[in-house]
């Protein structure tokens, strides 16, 4: 039997919203790729842009980040400040040879488990024809 | 214009404005310079300011927080004070700054003056120190234009050559921290690096390892790098970090219209954020 490429997601997801939206995604028995790994975060403020270099250096093929969308932080500004550290970080991974389509930063609101569904099948449809990562 | 440095080092000793002046000597190669630091007005002498002068001096202003400290800088130290000062750690009364319009440092290493200019003259916008008290020589008051035809060269590249390019150079990072100690911007009293619990880089000799490290450095010092070219300087394995640097600066330039080190009052992009503004990710 032929071995099929899954690539592996490292998701970081915010408690308040994205976490939310998917444990929606999973009460509503909407199906997404299990290529995804999530880790809850308390805001995607949290997010240590070394969090997404560390998973690369560890082989994953994808980061993605989801926070609530814009103006809807739980903690008032936690999003603002992760969108301008990954709005660096994204084209820096890019100049040091990692594809830009391996990282990604999206908004996901408690009430969109089918976009959150959606979301995940398409970064997943992405990586898979991107191919394995070489290290 | 030694003599101009030296005369006013002098009077602010004799008159104790400052209880130290930090600026460079002759080195005892009878070739490069060195930084002194001179106490006593009688040795004033011993100053001097010419091409061999690459080093930043800022970086000592760090241990002299509380002490009234002079020193000479050339335009890319000045901006480091100016980071410094932005991120409370100096005091301005304490500093007194003598400026000196530079036109560009030889390349120095280890004991060698190579003819070319290193890459942050190659690239110097601005020749007049942004900072000062007192300056030396005439103000350039027109800034060249911002050129990032290195940085552009890598980014025309391909994704994979890319990988191999910078592997080939993280590669052999034999890791000695050289880049971390000379930088002024690196003051954490604990480095991420020097962490046990999370181990963000591990101990054992490994490429990848190698390339956490350089791209954590040069993602802690975006939009703080002030371009002094001291991590590239002391690098023993010849990593061309300025070209990482100055990737970050020119997309922080791009994304947020933001230059470390011009102005202290000007709060960093990481400090701030707008509501309404479209950086590239995420829409």
């Amino acid at each position: 039997m032929a071995l099929v490429y899954e690539p592996k997601i490292v998701g970081f997801l915010c408690n308040w919203c994205s976490y939310a939206g998917a444990d929606l995604a999973g009460t509503s028995r909407i199906t997404y790729p299990a290529n995804l790994r999530i880790t809850r975060v308390p805001c995607s403020g949290r997010v240590d842009p070394l969090f997404v270099v560390k998973a690369f250096q560890l082989g994953v093929d994808g980061v993605l980040i989801a926070g609530c969308h814009p103006g809807d932080c739980h903690y008032t500004e936690g999003n603002y400040h992760t969108r301008r550290r990954f709005a660096l970080l994204h084209p820096f991974l890019e100049y040091l040879g990692i594809e830009k389509e391996r990282f990604r930063l999206e908004w996901v609101s408690a009430s969109e488990g089918k976009r959150f569904s959606e979301l995940v099948s398409d970064f997943t449809e992405n990586l898979k024809r991107l191919g394995t990562r070489e290290t | 214009m030694i003599n101009e440095i030296r005369n006013k080092v002098k009077e602010l000793l004799e008159t104790k404005r400052v209880e130290c002046v930090i600026g460079y000597e002759r080195a005892t190669d009878n070739l490069t310079a060195r930084p002194v630091f001179i106490y006593e007005p009688s040795q004033v002498d011993r100053l001097i300011f010419d091409e061999t002068c690459v080093h930043n001096l800022s970086k000592y202003l760090l241990n002299r927080k509380d002490k009234p400290t002079g020193i000479v800088t050339k335009p890319c130290d000045s901006r480091g004070i100016n980071l410094l000062l932005n991120e409370s750690q100096l005091h301005r009364e304490n500093l007194f700054i003598i400026g000196v319009v530079c036109s560009g440092v030889k390349k120095v290493r280890f004991n060698r003056i190579e003819d070319s200019l290193p890459t942050k003259c190659q690239y110097c916008p601005q020749h007049t120190p942004p900072l000062y008290d007192f300056l030396i020589g005439e103000p350039v008051t027109e800034t060249s234009p911002r050129n990032y035809a290195d940085v552009i060269k890598i980014e025309e590249m391909t994704s994979k050559e890319r990988k191999m390019f910078w592997s080939g150079h993280f590669d052999r990072c034999i890791r000695c921290y050289g880049c971390r100690q000379a930088c002024v911007g690196c003051y954490c009293y604990e480095c991420f690096v020097d962490e046990l619990d999370p181990l963000w880089v591990g101990i054992r000799i490994a490429p990848d390892e190698n390339w956490v490290w350089n791209i954590g450095r040069a993602f802690h010092l975006s939009a703080r790098c002030i371009a002094c070219n001291e991590c590239e300087r002391v690098c023993p394995v010849n990593i061309p970090l300025m070209l990482i640097n100055r990737k970050l600066e020119k997309d922080t330039l791009r994304l947020f219209e933001f230059e470390p080190g011009v102005n202290a009052e000007v709060i960093p992009p990481f400090a701030t954020f707008k509501k309404e503004e479209n950086l590239g990710v995420s829409e």
